[in-house]
């Protein structure tokens, strides 16, 4: 850039989008934090500033804490099981099989329907197709099945729809990362006589390292931010104990702001929480990044 | 290279003016449209379901004043108040929006008008009023309670009258629950306790609890609630009918059932009871309802409380910075008093009015229980909506949830209540 001569055609070029990210994302993100520590909810023309009271509040909350719980043991599973499940799917539609460019693209389709949509879809399914089959067949355990009356089961629920949806996505990625790893590698190290995970675990793995970095930063990106599955499949039920109040199960963070802001009208801590959201996953992905880019390896 | 420069350097302009423009022209639509002479009003309607019907009305208004009426329509009471919000903060303020009691008063208090003057206020009995003037025009009213298929309550030798205390209801639930397989029912109740459905434990079911068996002005439940206290005895009593109504429910129903599955129970026959108000009605009679209904009430004390639960459960309100402010409190007088407001009201929307003048009945057989127990004066109030937003369904409704599906018992329901209660506490 400092060699670049020609400033004003580079705002120029630059202008438009500058515009745009300055108008939807910086002033609102500063407008955001300055409202975090007001009691503005969002009608009353009155706003005043209440210091650091908010996030005081927010802390001391049994079901923010619970929320960020179990957020965090949502992201460790979904990110297993995305990755798990893409990098599996990738290794069989670039390997030896019939119709693999048929297979991508089916695997890939599910990520093209919207969250919200594939919530009440799996709801459906989960709720009623199950249970009917079950009576059907005759199968006991089938027929009483209610995953989304469950806790452990309704986030499971929720691992299963997201890694079902995103896992075709990540799996894009690994079809690349494998693709630019030269056959001639493996095979030299076929014919030393590596087997086949041999191959896997000192050849493909720190070649699509890359690979793992940014699938790994989107899915935990991702998982942090779940949303539309979580609002139409379980919208936060069902309740459970956490100490020994009532809390939702799975009211993940990104729907426990929401419900904070728009049910509960306490548009303040809603943006409060946001904040703390925004800071918590930002340090995350920045220690993830710098972790994953340390284990690539350039030829 | 040199034309490439020019070339890149015009089209980098063309982009920035777009924008510019782009903002511009919008600007010049708007100008536009009110610079025209033909007054128009926005009313933010709530429901979807009257949506045909209103945009309906609105066109007769037109044709007979020549205001234009716009009618937006945003579904479920969540993302209703997010879209008006949403308009808000963007700069466009409705003439007419909807509020559902005191909190949503407290919010909007900015822009209420003061409606005290309007001649609909002496017609009805329903209008609210805050702070001490008349700022809310009753959209409709609406009532629930124990809603029974006749039928089957007459086959099982059940006098629906006799329902007014525990013993006595307690007592036909175990009877219609012996009687299952003669009667080909599932369960004697259709009463989900699931997650998207916590408006019918939190708001309505725990409305009984505030008002059942008090005068209709008796807010001394409702109070002692704000003021973070439990009347623990009523709370108690409260607890057993609830734990009453869970058992002899649907068990699918009241742990995973959606609306749908509620409504669909009790217009197969499977249920005898369902937990549902006269609002219910187009989805029953939709779903193929061809039996006779009406309410009995939700008797959970030992002695008798007579009487279902009735009110007008939303308000309009003008807005004053609004632009068109005076012409929105003709539209309300207008649906009020002339009969094609009545017709809208009862014919076309399918509410029942909260105005005295209207003389059209509801063909709604639950609609029709609900004004015989107005006519005999036994009604208790809705409350649920003097605890703040999000209060009933969002921090009680699980626990009622956590009740049914047996994580706690009745004692433990009282004490988590009474905790949550004792939060709000200003």
């Amino acid at each position: 850039m400092s060699t670049y001569k020609n400033k004003p055609v580079f705002w120029l070029f630059v202008a438009p989008c500058l515009f745009a990210f300055v108008m939807v994302m910086i002033i609102p993100f500063i407008l955001g934090v300055y409202y975090s520590f007001t009691d503005w909810n969002a009608v009353s023309m009155n706003i005043n500033w209440v210091g650091i009271s908010n996030y005081r509040e927010v802390f001391s909350n049994p079901r923010f804490l619970h929320s960020f719980y179990i957020t965090t043991m949502y992201a460790l599973l979904n990110i297993v099981a995305v990755n798990v499940v893409a990098f599996a799917l990738a290794l069989l539609v670039t390997g030896k099989l019939k119709g693999a460019n048929f297979y991508r693209s089916g695997f890939f389709i599910p990520n093209l329907i919207g969250g919200l949509v594939l919530g009440f879809l799996w709801q459906f399914i989960l709720n009623t197709v199950l249970p009917s089959t079950g009576s059907v067949m005759g199968i006991e355990w089938l027929r009483n099945l209610m995953p989304l009356a469950k806790p452990n089961q309704a986030l499971g629920s929720i691992v299963v729809v997201s890694t079902w949806q995103y896992a075709g996505y990540i799996m894009m990625i690994y079809i690349a990362g494998i693709q630019n790893v030269s056959d001639s590698l493996l095979e030299a190290a076929q014919i030393d006589g590596a087997t086949y995970f041999q191959r896997l675990r000192h050849i493909l793995f720190p070649m699509i390292a890359p690979a793992f970095t940014i699938a790994s930063f989107l899915t935990l990106v991702n998982s942090f931010k779940q949303f539309d599955v979580n609002v139409s499949l379980t919208n936060g039920g069902p309740p459970k104990t956490f100490m020994d109040m009532t809390v939702n199960s799975t009211d993940l963070l990104a729907l426990n702001i929401y419900k904070e802001a728009f049910t509960y009208n306490r548009l303040y801590s809603a943006q409060a929480r946001s904040v703390i959201f925004f800071i918590v996953l930002t340090g995350v992905s920045l220690i993830q990044v710098y972790f994953n880019k340390k284990r690539e390896v350039e030829l | 290279m040199k034309l490439i420069k020019i070339l890149a350097l015009a089209l980098a302009c063309v982009l920035s003016a777009g924008i510019m423009f782009g903002c511009v022209s919008d600007d010049g639509a708007e100008g536009g449209s009110a610079a025209s002479d033909v007054t128009e009003i926005t009313i933010y309607n709530n429901k979807v379901e009257i949506d045909e019907a209103l945009k309906a009305f609105a066109a007769t208004y037109e044709a007979e004043t020549g205001v234009r009426v716009n009618v937006r329509t945003a579904g479920g009471d969540v993302s209703y108040s997010v879209s008006l919000k949403a308009d808000m903060q963007g700069g466009t303020e409705p003439e007419i929006f909807v509020l559902e009691g005191p909190s949503g008063f407290a919010d909007y208090n900015d822009r209420l008008t003061d409606l005290s003057d309007q001649p609909w206020v002496e017609d009805t009995t329903l209008e609210y009023i805050h702070e001490g003037k008349v700022m809310g025009f009753p959209v409709s009213i609406e009532g629930y309670g124990l809603a029974y298929n006749m039928a089957v309550l007459e086959q099982a030798e059940i006098d629906p009258a006799t329902l007014v205390n525990y013993a006595a209801v307690e007592a036909a639930f175990a009877k219609i629950d012996s009687m299952k397989d003669e009667l080909g029912l599932d369960a004697v109740i259709s009463f989900p306790a699931s997650g998207g459905m916590t408006w019918v434990t939190g708001l309505h079911n725990w409305n009984t609890y505030l008002t059942n068996g008090l005068a209709y002005d008796d807010y001394s439940v409702a109070d002692l609630m704000m003021n973070g206290e439990v009347d623990e005895d009523r709370l108690a009593a409260y607890a057993r009918y609830v734990n009453m109504l869970f058992k002899y429910s649907d068990q699918r129903v009241l742990l995973a059932g959606t609306y749908d599955d509620q409504i669909n129970a009790f217009v197969q026959q499977k249920t005898a009871f369902i937990h549902q108000g006269n609002w219910a009605e187009p989805n029953l009679y939709g779903a193929g309802m061809d039996f006779d209904v009406a309410f009995a009430p939700h008797p959970y004390l030992d002695e008798d409380t007579d009487g279902i639960f009735v009110a007008a459960p939303s308000w309009y309100v003008v807005n004053n910075l609004a632009p068109n402010a005076d012409a929105a409190k003709d539209f309300l007088a207008y649906l009020a008093s002339n009969p094609n407001g009545h017709d809208y009201m009862v014919n076309q929307a399918g509410m029942v009015p909260a105005f005295d003048s209207v003389e059209l009945l509801p063909s709604g057989q639950l609609s029709q229980s609900m004004l015989e127990w107005v006519a005999a004066g036994k009604i208790y109030n809705w409350q649920q909506y003097r605890m703040p937003d999000g209060f009933g369904m969002d921090t009680l409704g699980p626990i009622f949830t956590q009740l049914a599906n047996g994580d706690i018992d009745e004692a433990e329901f009282c004490a988590r209540i009474a905790a949550e209660v004792a939060t709000l506490k200003q």
